[in-house]
C-alpha cells in the first residue's frame, strides 16, 4: 500500500510544481433583461457570434449556459439553454471563447441524449471522445461524389419507385397522423446489418411518443446502432432550435471516420416554429407567415451538411430524412416549399390513400427521388423500372374506368395488374422487407405470375411466398442479395420457385 | 421615434463640452426643458449613467474596481494603477477599492467589461480541476 501512497504524494507534488498561477483576463457582462428564454446582456464587447456564454447567478454556484445570437450596437441578445428560471437581472455573464459544442464519439450510440449531449435515458454520463461544433460549413464540391449506393428502407413502394441513396436528402411530407415518422422508423429498423449508424432527432415531440419509439427500436434491436437526440415539447425553443444541428454534428463524427450515417429530423416544421419564436423575441423583423428572413438558410445550411464524400475524403456519407408536417395537405405553404426546393426529392403521403387503407400512404405521382435509379441495386432496377409508369397509368385508368363498364381487354388487364400492384405496396408498420424478397415479389408481378391470384389474396400470397422462398429457395434469395443482379439463369430459377409455390396454394383462379 | 437615454446623454455632452460653468448652467436648464417637452424626465437617472460613461470614454478615464481579501498597501496600489493605465492606455485611472474575504487572497481587477482574476480562490479551483484530470 505504501507504494501507492508515495506515488500519489509524488504525483501531487509534481502536478503542483507544474502548476503556474496566472491571472486570467475574462470578458464579463451583465444581464439587463431576461425572459422567455432570451437574455439581453450589456458588456461582453468582444463576444463572437454563437459563442457560448456562462451565466453565474449571484449567490449561487449553479451555472447556466447561453448562446449569443444577436450582436447589437450596445447589447447582446442570447438564448438560454435549459432552465432559465434562476437567472436574474444583473447576473454576471462570461464569454467562454468557444462556439457551442456537443460531445461526439462511439459512446453516444444506443443512447437518448438532449441537444447538449447530456443523457436523458437515466444511464451513465456520455463518454465523449471529442467535441464537435454544432454549426459547421458543409463539405465543398471537391470532397463530394455522386450518390450511388442505396439506402434500403425495407418499404416496398419506396425502394421500388422512389429509391433513396446514401448521401441523399429525401423529404417525408404529409398531414399529421398519416405515418410520416413510421416510414423513418421502419427505415432505421431495416438498417440492421447494413453498416449504417442512425440518428433520430426528435424536435418538439411528445416525450411519451419518443419513449414508445425508443422501446420499439430496442425491441427491434435497432438501438445497437441508433442515437436519439430529443428536444421535447416542453423544452425551451433554444433547445429545439439547436437539436438538428447537434444531431448533425454527432453524425459528422461518423462521417469523418468514413462511415455511413442516416439522420432523421422529425420534424422541421416544429424547428422552424421554434426558430420563429426565438427570432421574434430577439426582435428580428418578421416576414412571410411571421418567419424571419433567414428561415430558408436555417434549413438549407442544415440539409447541405448531408453528403456523400469521395474515397479520397473518407468515402463516408450522411443521408438526411427531414420530415415536414403540412396543414390540411397544403404543400404550398412557406416552410414546405422551402424544404422541397432544398431536398433531392420528397415522399408525399396522402390522407385519402391512408383512409382507403393503402398504408404506407405514399402518393406515387407526387413523390419523386431526384437521384433515381442510381440508388438501386441492378436486380431492383430490372424489376422496378416499369413499375412507376404502371402505377401512374393505373391511377389514371381507375378514375376513368369508373364511368364506363365496357373496357377493352388491354385496359382491363392493366387495371387488374394495377390493383395487384397497389395491393403489394401495402405494408404493415415495423415489418420491413429485405431487398431480395422485394425483387422476388416484384419479379412475380411484372412477369404476370400473380395475375391469376385474386386481389384480396395478394397479401396472403406474398407472405406465403417469402416463407416458401426461405425454406425451398434460400439459395436464390442469397444469390440476389449477394450478386445484386439478375442473370437469365437466376430469372429462370425464380420463375420455377414461384410456380412451385403457386402449386401449393388453392386460391389460384383457373 | 423615441430618443434613447444614450442619445440624450451624448447631445448633453456635446453641448456642454468645453464650456464655462455659467454656460453649462444655461445649457442644463435648456436641457431639462427639452426633457420635459419630450416627456422624458423619468429617464433622468439613466441619462446620468450614460453621461458618466460617455464622459469617461471621451476624457480617457477608466474606472476600475480592485477587490482584495485584506486591503493593499499604498505602493502596490500605485503599481496596479500604473499597470492599468498602461493596459488600457487611459489618461487617468479611477480606482475603487473593495474588500471581499471570499476571494481568500490575491487580487481581482475589474475595468470596463473585463475582469483580471488573480484571486487565490479561482487559482485553487483551477488547480483542483487540473488534479481531477
Amino acid at each position: 500500500m505504501s507504494t501507492t501512497k508515495d506515488f500519489i504524494v509524488k504525483q501531487l507534488k509534481e502536478q503542483i510544481a507544474d502548476f503556474k498561477a496566472k491571472a486570467k483576463e475574462q470578458t464579463v457582462g451583465r444581464i439587463v433583461e431576461v425572459g422567455d428564454g432570451i437574455a439581453r446582456i450589456e458588456g461582453i464587447a468582444d463576444v463572437m457570434m454563437s459563442e457560448m456564454l456562462e451565466i453565474v447567478s449571484a449567490g449561487s454556484s449553479e451555472k447556466a449556459y447561453g448562446v449569443a445570437l444577436n450582436l447589437e450596437e450596445d447589447r447582446v441578445g442570447a438564448i438560454i439553454l435549459g432552465d432559465s428560471s434562476r437567472i436574474k437581472e444583473g447576473d454576471e455573464v462570461r464569454c467562454l471563447k468557444r462556439i457551442l459544442q456537443v460531445p461526439v464519439g462511439e459512446g453516444i450510440i444506443g443512447r437518448v441524449v438532449n441537444p447538449l449531449g447530456q443523457p436523458l435515458d437515466g444511464k451513465e454520463e456520455i463518454n465523449a471522445e471529442k467535441f464537435y461544433p454544432v454549426e459547421k460549413i458543409a463539405p465543398g464540391v471537391i470532397t463530394r461524389q455522386g450518390v450511388r449506393q442505396p439506402v434500403q428502407t425495407g418499404i416496398k413502394v419506396i425502394d421500388a419507385i422512389i429509391p433513396i441513396g446514401r448521401g441523399q436528402r429525401e423529404l417525408i411530407i404529409g398531414d399529421r397522423q398519416i405515418g410520416k415518422s413510421a416510414i423513418a422508423i421502419d427505415t432505421i429498423i431495416n438498417q440492421r446489418g447494413q453498416n449504417m449508424k442512425c440518428i433520430y432527432v426528435a424536435i418538439g415531440q411528445k416525450e411519451s411518443k419518443v419513449a414508445g419509439l425508443v422501446a420499439k427500436l430496442e425491441q427491434a434491436g435497432a438501438m445497437d446502432y441508433t442515437t436519439v437526440v430529443l428536444a421535447g415539447a416542453s423544452d425551451p425553443a433554444s433547445l429545439l432550435y439547436i437539436a438538428p444541428y447537434a444531431g448533425c454534428a454527432m453524425a459528422e463524427y461518423f462521417l469523418d471516420k468514413g462511415q455511413d450515417v442516416l439522420i432523421v429530423y422529425d420534424d422541421l416544421s416544429k424547428h422552424a416554429v421554434a426558430y420563429r419564436e426565438i427570432s421574434l423575441l430577439l426582435k428580428r423583423p418578421p416576414g412571410r407567415e411571421a418567419y424571419p428572413g433567414d428561415v430558408f438558410y436555417l434549413h438549407s445550411r442544415l440539409l447541405e451538411r448531408a453528403c456523400k464524400l469521395n474515397p479520397e475524403h473518407g468515402g463516408g456519407s450522411i443521408t438526411a430524412l427531414p420530415i415536414i408536417e403540412t396543414q390540411a395537405g397544403d404543400m404550398s405553404a412557406y416552410i414546405p416549399t422551402n424544404v422541397i426546393s432544398i431536398t433531392d426529392g420528397q415522399i408525399y403521403l396522402m390522407p385519402e390513400l391512408f383512409y382507403q387503407g393503402n398504408r404506407p400512404a405514399v402518393d406515387a405521382g407526387l413523390s419523386v427521388s431526384r437521384v433515381g435509379s442510381a440508388a438501386q441495386i441492378k436486380a431492383m432496377k430490372k424489376v422496378a423500372g416499369k413499375m412507376k409508369l404502371e402505377a401512374a397509368q393505373f391511377r389514371e385508368l381507375a378514375a376513368f374506368a369508373q364511368f364506363g363498364s365496357d373496357l377493352d381487354k388491354e385496359t382491363k388487364a392493366k387495371l387488374e395488374r394495377g390493383k395487384r400492384l397497389s395491393e403489394i405496396f401495402k405494408q404493415g408498420q415495423y415489418s420491413p422487407v429485405p431487398v431480395a424478397n422485394q425483387v422476388l415479389v416484384f419479379f412475380a408481378l411484372i412477369n404476370g405470375l400473380m395475375d391469376d391470384v385474386p386481389v384480396e389474396k395478394i397479401s396472403e400470397f406474398e407472405a406465403g411466398l417469402y416463407k416458401y422462398a426461405a425454406n425451398s429457395g434460400a439459395k436464390i434469395i442469397k444469390e440476389i442479395a449477394e450478386k445484386k443482379d439478375l442473370t437469365d439463369k437466376l430469372e429462370a430459377e425464380m420463375k420455377t420457385l414461384i410456380m412451385d409455390y403457386k402449386g401449393t396454394v388453392e386460391y389460384i383462379i383457373k | 421615434m423615441r430618443i434613447t437615454p444614450k442619445q440624450f446623454a451624448l447631445s448633453l455632452y456635446e453641448a456642454a463640452d468645453g464650456k464655462s460653468a455659467s454656460q453649462v448652467k444655461a445649457i442644463i436648464a435648456k436641457f431639462i426643458e427639452i426633457l420635459v417637452k419630450n416627456n422624458a424626465l423619468s429617464m433622468a437617472e439613466k441619462i446620468e449613467k450614460e453621461f458618466l460613461k460617455i464622459w469617461n470614454e471621451r476624457q480617457g478615464i477608466v474606472e476600475a474596481e480592485i477587490i482584495t481579501a485584506h486591503g493593499l498597501g499604498r505602493e502596490i496600489m500605485k503599481m496596479l494603477k500604473d499597470y492599468l493605465g498602461h493596459l488600457t492606455k487611459a489618461k487617468e485611472v479611477v480606482v475603487h477599492e473593495k474588500e471581499d474575504k471570499n476571494i481568500l487572497g490575491g487580487v481581482v481587477i475589474r475595468y470596463g467589461d473585463k475582469i483580471l482574476d488573480g484571486s487565490l480562490r479561482s487559482q485553487l479551483a483551477e488547480l483542483k480541476e487540473k488534479l481531477i484530470k
